[in-house]
């Protein structure tokens, strides 16, 4: 699906059953970018930080039990659904649509270029059946599928624990988690893509952030920026040794600009950096 | 920049004093003056069974209310206590907190309500309203302010705070979002609101600890406080309710983890903003009531 495509609200609504059981839908709200904080406060932005572009809100109701609400979102491209729906990966895999977790009530799941909640106001045996039930058949009705952001692609393999990926593009998200500094250091914002993973175990575990920025100038600029604020004391070297015991090591190539955190020692550091470097070449190798 | 940015390992400098969910407050934003007075936070609980509203029984906040109160203003006679704090010519609005999931309860509202009406205050000069306020009649006359909503996790700005319950006096709420809403101290400088509020009360009866999912809430992640906070200072009340979810996280998580969202509102209207007292080595706490599982 085009990511320029107009977002379409009875398209999306029509991808959501009428009813689940014995539970009889309420008639649907929907909401974008500047009203979606009319139905869901501050978090909305969260979703407009991804581009939301359509949420598509239908409660499920039966007397005498707890409430369920879908909140299907169009996020204009599936980079953004798969972003979004890594803000939040706490729970156990549902196996539904390109990714999905289900926890106390609430299955969050993407596919193509939506990100879909549906949630239980209580969980009880019977709300988790009809959630996860309601959240297939959502799955079923998207017809299409989604690239994850190609980003991804640049993360070295060796050590990495893949199911915690992030994709975001600024540096509130970022700080969500991973907090890294009170002002944006690293020159994030909308026209940023980032990514963030977890390597190692519980013993040396560490984080890799990689950015990409518009060009190999605002690169330099960002790693720049976090160098003299984040490392002032590295006195020239590659990585420098935090107040942890750790190590943290920044390097901006071309357009990218990758940042090690919590290495166990620099050489990791930067051994990490020149895989980033490595996995960039080969990327520009491979392109048409 | 025109500061110095708090990066991750400034926190990491103070870690060994306190765990990073907490080491925010002070040590990064400076120590309290030597000699500052200390400003009073009352704790007050009940072990009274919650009903379906979420709220003990109307008695049982009342007295709560009232128990608070006394000790917050050192006064044994809870009319007098509360005529030092409203007059009979004062318009009040109480603004409260109308989230579908944990509200501020009508028990909480009616208890203030009665309050004010035995200070004197005649039943047409108060009003109750949350997203209302601006068209409200009662609130664009209001010459005094009760602010009274729960304490909760929040997605955006990491918690939902005395501080944050004014938002609403605003043409454009979503305006104070920036930096995961540092400046909502600000709102307190507006005319609709600057200088009017006489008593803050930050309901802990059922905080929401943690959130998920696009409404941020799970039934999991409550707990049955049975508390009311209450201070003249919404800085220090929020802090000391912001302690007790974060040790309420701790307990259930088995780890200092911290808020989704950094809730750092809370300090700047302290170190910034001055609005009020975010140290607890400056709030006087006075626990009154129940102890079993105060956390703090």
């Amino acid at each position: 699906m085009c990511a320029s495509e107009k977002p379409d609200a009875r398209r999306l609504a029509s991808y959501i059953p009428p009813t689940i059981g014995p539970w009889l839908s309420e008639a649907d709200q929907s909401f974008d970018a500047e009203t979606v904080f009319d139905y869901i406060d501050g978090a909305g932005e969260v979703y407009r930080s991804y581009n939301m572009r359509l949420l598509i809100a239908r409660r499920f109701h039966k007397d005498g039990r707890p409430d369920i609400v879908v909140d299907a979102f169009d996020m204009g491209a599936s980079a953004d659904a798969f972003g979004v729906f890594t803000h939040d990966l706490d729970g156990e895999d549902a196996g539904i649509g390109q990714g999905s977790t289900y926890k106390a009530g609430l299955l969050s799941f993407w596919k193509d270029r939506y990100f879909l909640s549906v949630y239980a106001e209580e969980e009880t045996a019977e709300t988790r059946a009809a959630v996860l039930d309601l959240g297939r058949r959502i799955a079923e009705a998207i017809p299409g599928r989604g690239e994850p952001p190609a980003l991804l692609k640049l993360l070295p393999v060796d050590g990495l624990e893949a199911r915690t990926n992030r994709f975001f593009h600024t540096a509130s998200v970022l700080n969500y988690h991973y907090f890294v500094a009170d002002a944006n250091i690293l020159l994030l914002g909308p026209e940023t893509d980032a990514v963030l993973a977890a390597y190692g175990g519980k013993e040396d575990r560490s984080h890799l952030l990689i950015v990409s920025y518009g060009d190999g100038a605002a690169a330099g600029r960002a790693a720049e920026s976090f160098r003299r604020v984040y490392m002032p004391d590295a006195g020239g070297k590659p990585a420098v040794r935090t107040e942890n015991g750790r190590w943290t090591a920044a390097r901006a190539a071309g357009r990218y600009c990758a940042v090690v955190f919590d290495a166990i020692s620099a050489e990791t550091a930067v051994a990490r950096l020149e895989a980033v470097e490595r996995s960039i070449a080969s990327a520009r190798g491979s392109s048409p | 920049m025109s500061r110095k940015p708090i990066t991750r390992r400034d926190f990491l400098k103070v870690a060994a004093a306190a765990p990073l969910a907490g080491a925010m407050i002070p040590a990064l934003h400076g120590a309290a003056p030597a000699g500052a007075d200390k400003v009073r936070v009352v704790l007050v609980r009940d072990p009274s069974p919650l009903g379906t509203g979420g709220a003990p029984p109307a008695e049982v906040v009342q007295k709560m209310l009232d128990d608070g109160v006394r000790a917050l203003l050192g006064e044994t006679d809870v009319v007098k206590a509360w005529k030092s704090l409203i007059r009979p010519d004062d318009v009040v609005g109480i603004k409260t907190n109308a989230w579908r999931y944990i509200p501020t309860t009508a028990e909480v509202e009616q208890a203030i309500k009665r309050r004010v009406m035995d200070a004197g205050v005649g039943e047409d000069r108060i009003a109750i309203d949350d997203r209302g306020v601006l068209r409200n009649p009662v609130f664009q006359k209001a010459t005094a302010l009760v602010n009274a909503r729960p304490m909760r996790s929040h997605h955006w700005s990491g918690v939902g705070s005395l501080i944050k319950n004014y938002i609403m006096f605003t043409p454009q709420p979503s305006a104070w979002h920036g930096d995961t809403c540092a400046d909502l101290a600000a709102i307190w400088d507006l005319p609709a609101v600057k200088g009017k509020t006489r008593l803050n009360v930050l309901v802990m009866f059922t905080p929401l600890f943690h959130g998920v999912g696009p409404h941020h809430y799970a039934k999991e992640y409550t707990w049955e406080y049975k508390g009311l906070i209450i201070s003249r200072d919404p800085v220090a009340a929020d802090a000391t309710g912001l302690r007790i979810l974060q040790a309420k996280r701790k307990e259930h998580f088995g780890d200092d983890r911290p808020l989704q969202m950094t809730p750092h509102h809370i300090p700047l209207a302290d170190t910034r903003h001055h609005l009020g007292v975010s140290d607890p080595g400056r709030i006087e706490l006075i626990k009154l009531g129940w102890s079993e599982g105060i956390l703090i």
